[in-house]
């Protein structure tokens, strides 16, 4: 054959062993693995604890989702259980309404964060509003997973950061963890929980390992913290860092690299409801605040936290509160990400202005 | 171009991965490489791939041995070859998994400009002390608690604050700045302005300012051309009183009021913009105190400490817009007055004296005057008295 | 016979072994220049594909969704197309981007992460690509009703894969294209699947069927049969032109790589198929069926393989030297109007930038 294709190979991708399968866990020592592996774990036990739980996506089956955040469920748990949805995200959602409606529990993934906003009729309109118009007669457990954010060298539409329309819809609960032993013991307390919750999965973090506590029992709040609340990281007297989702390990290096000043990192965790008491109660000391989200400052979560907390800490505080965020474009070409996301400098910075008043 | 080893080093070939494995090579060291040909397979969290020779050469370096797992970014292999162009020295397309590390150095960075703290404010209150009647001694002019506390004490005096400007950001205007700024509307759109100008040789008044400069009187009071201009234009107005005076419109008709005393305004650039102290009663001041006075009200402005009496109640004004290089302007007369003179650069120019042409130092004078209150005749009267004084000042105080 | 699953209803001029049939509804002559420019266009779109797929496992491209095997059905359908028309593409349509003009490197700018679109669409008469599955197909709709509006002859194409007719947006746009009438080309790639996901896992009817519950024609024709894609995406275009309305078009296919090079299409389908495929190869059917009418000769073929070679090389050398945007890029064009936000935050950018005391930004 003389076309030119030939002139070079066709390259080729197969799977040897690549896998977020833990089936192979053994024994009850803390595990290192990485976020992807402690979502998968953490679905795994879901699946296993409640038979009406089911998992519902794009590829989340044979593929084992883009990630590979639900490889070897289906395997494992069945093609009834772990279901390949046809490509439609308002389908998935709508068609969870009605699961949930019937009793299931539905665990939905969004492939990417900028493929939920077909969806966004459904979320907003119907998951949300629905336990209330039937005044509690139908409930709406349903989770909605959704790999966020930038900072992998992506392409359009994959770097998106949508969390604060859903932390502005009453009725969704939103949660995003920022390590594996977060992810793994969130994401069962999501799906137990009667509310529908939004749950962000930083993507750029999914391959960060960790050490995960595999014994712990989610579901028991004598045990395990509320997810609800938010997690002071580190202790500081200085500056109070707020931050969640993929900032929360950019905030932890900026912390330890400034030996000047003592900042204190509190992880949301829930961004709706947020954890104003802790965030509150962090400032009575420190006095300072930053705000920090890769998302577009322009009515942005920052912008909520610095109203609340101008109202109840108002004679308190030092300095205003400043936000470390996004800037209010659309996500750029990836070569200019690294401008675009706060990184550890950006933060040091906003620590810097705030410290100087 | 010359052979060099080129490196390559495990890109992220899957938005964002972080590490690879290597599996399989190839390729072993002393290979002839072409761009493309099959060089490794990895396998990552996604899958295993196979990853084509950016580079044509010979493999010189394996860097890693099937079976270690390496970090996005670590070198796999060397190949010796042509230089390729525009290599990027980091393999990640986007920000990929780059973190931590050491903070970059930066510069200070000056805020903005607070007027106090939260809590500030709060213990101004308690103790029932007017934050406005305040100067900030702190950060860019910031109110701070000891400020509040020797309030309390008396020790503070009372000057008007301004709002700070911040370079390169929108100010709201308020206060003094705002105030003049809707009284120069006014200003130029009721008062009819007419300009007049004159060029004056400043070669007599140059040598008198020497002279004084000299004198232990006017030692620390930097006396300059502009103190002999302020002489000048007080002279001009107790002599034609037209360019001293005011406009109301009264209830039955509109009323022009001469003024008995001349209050010399003076146009001070300052880092809080342009404003206006007076100097009282400057008729009765002889040369060195019309010195003195001039810059304790210069230097008051300039450190922001002017009361709103201090910028108030001046009969005609003096700027000097020489000091931004500039020969002659159709100034806009303070409200409630009826001229300003502008004094321009003093350059060196041919000017014909006595038939011959020769360099003399000369400024350029322009008065402004509200045609209400003046004539041109008026006007102009006033304006050749300022340049004749000008042109042998000596002799005019003398006269007194 | 063909064994790929395209169906006696398949409409297929040119047999995988190159043998040229006649179909009694879409007859099709040729010129031998255009006949070569089929050949050197799928040739050249191959070349630009495996080039970039390379590019992208060497780290210089953050991602490339391979078009490999989906030549014809690309090359042909735009080639049917007049220059006036306009195409809608999702993010595969690489070759429906050559044959519309649009230069290589200006397809390659968004995955080498310089730019967030690539190309002027007016200038080529084709949108951006579409990333998200489906929308693009209300937009080709749209522009259609506006081309009816004017009273105009163009035709728009939308483009589309199986997978996508799941989505309501592709949906809704046969709905308001069957209502407007509108000119609109419906042409939608089968390549067989939607990353993981079979087409049966998208449709249990054959797609092209589909049409007529919206109330227009649907034809299969075999994708990777360039000269039947011409014939049959004529036939549309020739109906939008006559406003006849729209038209679906099955382009039954195969997507011989992954989904895209984040993707492993080893965990979901079987090397089987793919060498089924590889037999049913859209360029080698053509240069087959050239060769034996004497249309292509030994020298037009090594003239090519040059071209393309030259071709990859320039793509290569191309890819690597373009500039990092500035870092104030990503303020522009956000507004068309001065908005003070974007003016703040453009100068914040530059004044965080400027306070590095050692060094700049990379």
């Amino acid at each position: 054959m003389r076309s030119a294709m030939n002139s070079m190979p066709i390259l080729r991708a197969s799977s040897r062993k690549a896998s977020a399968d833990m089936t192979g866990i053994d024994g009850n020592d803390p595990q290192q693995m990485t976020m992807a592996q402690a979502l998968n774990l953490g679905l795994r036990r879901a699946l296993e604890r409640d038979s009406k739980t089911v998992l519902f996506g794009e590829d989340i089956g044979r593929l084992g989702g883009v990630f590979r955040v639900t490889d070897g469920l289906q395997k494992d748990f069945g093609e009834h259980r772990v279901i390949d949805a046809p490509l439609a995200e308002s389908g998935i959602v709508g068609a969870a309404v009605g699961l949930a409606m019937r009793g299931y529990r539905p665990v939905l993934e969004m492939q990417f964060d900028g493929f939920v906003y077909p969806a966004f009729d459904q979320i907003v309109s119907q998951v949300a509003k629905l336990r209330r118009r039937t005044e509690g007669a139908i409930g709406m457990p349903i989770t909605i997973r959704i790999p966020y954010g930038g900072g992998i060298g992506a392409v359009e539409h994959h770097s998106e950061s949508p969390e604060a329309y859903f932390a502005h819809t009453p009725g969704l609960r939103v949660l995003s963890p920022s390590d594996p032993q977060a992810a793994f013991v969130t994401i069962q307390q999501a799906i137990a929980s009667d509310d529908p919750v939004i749950y962000l999965e930083p993507k750029r973090r999914y391959w960060d390992k960790g050490s995960v506590d595999v014994c712990v029992d989610p579901l028991d709040l004598a045990v395990t913290p509320d997810p609800w609340r938010a997690r002071i990281l580190r202790a500081g007297s200085d500056v109070t860092v707020v931050c969640y989702g993929p900032m929360v390990r950019t905030c932890l290096e900026a912390s330890r690299a400034n030996s000047e000043v003592s900042i204190e990192v509190i992880d949301l965790q829930s961004l709706s409801p947020v954890d104003y008491d802790t965030i509150e109660a962090s400032v009575e000391r420190t006095a300072r605040l930053v705000v920090v989200h890769e998302a577009s400052r322009n009515a942005g979560l920052g912008a909520e936290i610095a109203a609340r907390i101008s109202e109840r800490c108002f004679t308190v505080l030092e300095a205003p509160v400043m936000r470390v965020t996004g800037y209010d474009v659309p996500y750029p070409p990836n070569r200019l990400e690294e401008l675009f996301l706060p990184d550890l400098d950006r933060v040091l910075d906003g620590v810097d202005r705030v410290m100087s008043y | 171009m010359p052979d060099q080893i080129q490196v390559f080093s495990l890109p992220d070939v899957g938005e964002g991965l972080t590490e690879g494995e290597i599996l399989v090579w190839h390729v072993k060291v002393g290979d002839v490489v072409t761009v493309n040909q099959l060089l490794v397979e990895i396998e990552t969290a996604k899958a295993a791939v196979e990853l084509p020779c950016p580079f044509a050469g010979i493999v010189t370096t394996l860097h890693v041995e099937p079976g270690e797992v390496v970090s996005v970014g670590s070198p796999i292999v060397s190949i010796t070859g042509a230089a390729v162009l525009h290599q990027r020295e980091s393999v990640l397309v986007g920000y990929g998994v780059k973190h931590g590390g050491e903070p970059r150095r930066r510069a200070r960075r000056a805020t903005a400009a607070p007027r106090a703290k939260p809590i500030v404010r709060k213990l101004a209150k308690d103790l029932g002390v007017d934050l406005t009647a305040l100067t900030g001694s702190g950060h860019d002019g910031v109110v701070t608690r000891e400020d509040v506390l020797g309030a309390t004490r008396g020790v503070q005096t009372a000057p008007e604050p301004f709002d700070l400007i911040a370079t390169g950001e929108p100010v709201a205007v308020r206060g003094v700045q705002r105030a003049m700024a809707e009284a120069m509307v006014l200003s130029a759109f009721s008062a009819p302005h007419v300009t007049v100008w004159v060029d004056v040789d400043m070669t007599m008044t140059a040598g008198l300012v020497r002279r004084m400069r000299s004198h232990s009187a006017f030692t620390d009071l930097h006396p300059t051309a502009l103190t002999i201009v302020s002489a000048a234009l007080v002279r001009a107005a107790r002599e034609h009183p037209r360019i001293n005076a005011t406009w109301v419109d009264g209830d039955d008709s509109p009323v022009i009021t001469e003024h008995a005393h001349v209050n010399l305004g003076l146009a001070a650039d300052t880092a809080r913009g342009l404003i206006v102290p007076v100097v009282r009663d400057a008729g009765r001041l002889s040369l060195v105190e019309l010195a003195r006075a001039q810059k304790a009200v210069i230097d008051t402005a300039r450190d922001g400490r002017s009361t709103p009496a201090d910028l108030t109640g001046g009969t005609v004004t003096l700027t000097n817009i020489g000091v931004f290089g500039v020969d002659g302007g159709t100034p806009i007369i303070n409200p409630g007055e009826s001229a300003i003179l502008a004094m321009g650069r003093i350059i060196d120019k041919p000017w014909v004296v006595d038939g011959e042409v020769k360099v003399r130092p000369i400024m350029q004078l322009s008065l402004s005057f509200d045609h209400r209150v003046c004539d041109g005749g008026q006007g102009s009267r006033a304006l050749a008295g300022v340049a004749t004084f000008l042109a042998d000042p000596a002799a005019e105080l003398l006269l007194g | 016979m063909d064994d790929s699953g395209l169906g006696a209803a398949g409409v297929q001029l040119l047999t995988p072994q190159g043998e040229r049939v006649e179909h009694p509804d879409f007859p099709l002559a040729l010129a031998n220049d255009e006949y070569r420019g089929l050949l050197r266009d799928m040739t050249l779109v191959r070349r630009l594909d495996v080039e970039a797929t390379a590019l992208q496992r060497q780290g210089e491209l953050g991602l490339w969704a391979s078009c490999l095997g989906q030549e014809a059905a690309q090359v042909g359908s735009a080639h049917a197309m007049a220059a006036s028309d306009y195409a809608f593409p999702t993010y595969r349509e690489h070759g429906v981007a050559w044959v519309r003009g649009v230069p290589p490197l200006e397809m390659l700018a968004m995955l080498r992460g310089v730019t967030n679109g690539g190309w002027d669409p007016n200038r080529y008469r084709c949108a951006p690509s579409t990333i998200v599955i489906g929308n693009q197909v209300l937009h080709g709709v749209g522009y259609a009703m506006g081309i009816q509006l004017d009273g105009s002859l163009d035709a728009a194409i939308a483009y589309f894969g199986d997978g996508a007719t799941a989505q309501g947006d592709v949906n809704e746009a046969f709905v308001f294209a069957a209502v407007f009438n509108a000119p609109v080309v419906f042409l939608c790639q089968n390549n067989q699947w939607a990353i993981s996901q079979p087409t049966n896992r998208q449709t249990r009817t054959p797609l092209f069927e589909r049409a007529a519950g919206f109330g227009f024609p649907g034809v299969r024709v075999d994708g990777n049969d360039v000269l039947a894609v011409v014939a049959v995406t004529r036939y549309a275009i020739q109906r939008a032109r006559a406003g006849e309305g729209p038209t679906l078009i099955e382009a039954y296919t195969y997507r011989m790589a992954a989904h895209t090079t984040s993707d492993d299409p080893t965990r979901y389908r079987e090397a089987a198929e793919l060498d089924a495929w590889r037999q049913r190869d859209p360029i080698e059917r053509l240069r087959i069926h050239l060769t034996s009418q004497g249309i292509v000769d030994d020298d037009f073929l090594e003239g090519l393989e040059r071209e393309a070679n030259d071709l990859g090389e320039f793509i290569r050398a191309g890819v690597r030297a373009m500039p990092d945007p500035k870092p104030g890029a990503m303020f522009d064009h956000v507004y068309a109007e001065r908005h003070p936000d974007i003016d703040a935050q453009r100068d914040e950018l530059d004044a965080y930038l400027a306070s590095f005391v050692e060094e700049g930004v990379r």
